[in-house]
Formats: structure tokens, C-alpha cells, sequence
């Protein structure tokens, strides 16, 4: 693997930092690098009657969390999106809220 | 035979023993039907997250069962047309939970043939050998 571009050097978190202040990429403050919780805690199945779990991916409006903010990875996002969508039929979880 | 997770929704009208009584009959459908119930797990009443009929709170009764299709097919017929439910769900589960005991299982034998973590087991033996060591001296003097 290559070492990636952009925002964000791998293994430059320690003593790097001070020096990346002098850098040339000083502008932004850097970013953490979001991990799918799925994949983290390594959960194949996301159970649809887990709704605190579920819950952590629903904002107040009720809407599922887009993958772009909470970091999920795209297969565990689907399973994810099944899951709410099972729990919501069944009234454990909101369509909507306002 | 597969695994299905089954839950009703009993209108909030009737007692809770009657709406266990209403849930009960689903249950002999399965039965009967050649079902084995793995798990049972009444929820009690619940808030619902949005009103269904007018109605806030339903009893939530979850079931795990091992069944033919055909039997699940007829209880959640019964359950379309019956008034007391409010709502129900039957999801087939074997296939994922198998995945996933597939997963479990993989992590669980890498965890094996990689660290056997050699230095927690000195630091462990260690200070009983030590303790036999200094009892035996103790009972020699």
C-alpha cells in the first residue's frame, strides 16, 4: 500500500506532529480518520432488534447517518440501512421526527 | 428448516395476559405447523416510536423459531387479517448468524496461531516459583 495522499500521513502522528506545523499543509487542523464501527468491533450482523445500537445512527430528525459523516463502510452501511429500515416497521425505531 | 425472527404487535387494549393469550395462538400456528421455538421473549408494552391506529404502546412479543417456511407464511397470513395486531415481522436469521459464527470462529483461531504472548507466562510462573521455592525453605528450617 501506498502511503496516503492528501490529508493525513500514516505513522506520522508522534514525533512528526511539531514538524508538520512547518509543513506545508498547516492551514487545516487534521482530521481523525473515521473507522467503521462495524468493522472495528468486527460485527457481521447488525441485529435489527438492537435498538440502542441502531439508535447511535439516527439523528434527531430521525433520518438514517449518511456513511460520509459516521464512517461506515459502504457493506456494513447496508446492512446497517436494512436494519433500521426492519426496526422502523415495527415501530422500535422513527420514520420521522420533528 | 430455517431460523426466523418473528415479533407481533398486540393492540395495547387488551390485558397482558390477553394479549399473551392472542400472541399464544401465532405461536400454536407454528407449532403446529412443525416449528420449534428456540427462544421467547416477551417485551412487555413498549412506546411506539411513531402512533400505528391511534394507538402509542404496544405489547411486543419476539420469538426465535425453527420452522418451514410454509408455517411462517400461514402465522403471518393470521396475522394480517386479525384487529389485535397491530404489526409483525418474520425475518429469516440462520444464514447471517451463520456468517457471522463463521467470522467469530476465523478471528478466534488467528487469535490462536499468533500470540501465544510469550512474556505473560514467565511473569506469571514466576513469582509461585517463587513462593514454592521459599516454602520449601521455610519447611526445611
Amino acid at each position: 500500500m501506498r502511503m496516503g495522499g492528501g490529508s493525513g500521513r500514516p505513522g506520522g502522528r508522534g514525533a512528526a506532529g511539531k514538524d508538520a506545523k512547518s509543513g506545508p499543509r498547516k492551514k487545516f487542523f487534521v482530521r481523525r480518520r473515521k473507522v467503521c464501527k462495524f468493522c472495528a468491533e468486527k460485527l457481521e450482523y447488525i441485529d435489527w432488534k438492537d435498538i440502542k445500537l441502531l439508535q447511535g445512527f439516527i439523528p434527531e430528525r430521525g433520518k438514517i447517518l449518511p456513511r460520509r459523516i459516521s464512517g461506515t463502510c459502504a457493506l456494513h452501511q447496508r446492512k446497517l440501512q436494512t436494519a433500521i429500515k426492519r426496526a422502523r416497521s415495527i415501530a422500535l425505531l422513527p420514520y420521522a421526527t420533528d | 428448516m430455517r431460523l426466523y425472527d418473528i415479533v407481533v404487535l398486540v393492540t395495547p387494549d387488551l390485558a397482558d395476559e390477553d394479549a399473551a393469550k392472542v400472541a399464544g395462538e401465532y405461536k400454536k400456528i407454528l407449532v403446529d405447523g412443525g416449528a420449534t421455538v428456540v427462544k421467547e421473549e416477551p417485551w412487555g408494552k413498549r412506546r411506539l416510536a411513531f402512533p400505528i391506529g391511534r394507538r402509542r404502546e404496544a405489547h411486543y412479543v419476539y420469538w426465535q423459531v425453527q420452522s418451514e417456511p410454509a408455517a411462517v407464511a400461514e402465522a403471518e397470513r393470521r396475522m394480517g387479517l386479525s384487529d389485535q395486531v397491530l404489526r409483525h415481522l418474520a425475518v429469516r436469521v440462520d444464514e447471517e448468524l451463520k456468517r457471522q459464527a463463521k467470522m467469530t470462529e476465523r478471528l478466534r483461531k488467528k487469535a490462536i496461531k499468533r500470540p501465544p504472548r510469550p512474556p505473560a507466562l514467565p511473569t506469571e510462573a514466576a513469582p509461585a516459583a517463587l513462593e514454592r521455592a521459599e516454602r520449601a525453605e521455610r519447611s526445611e528450617s
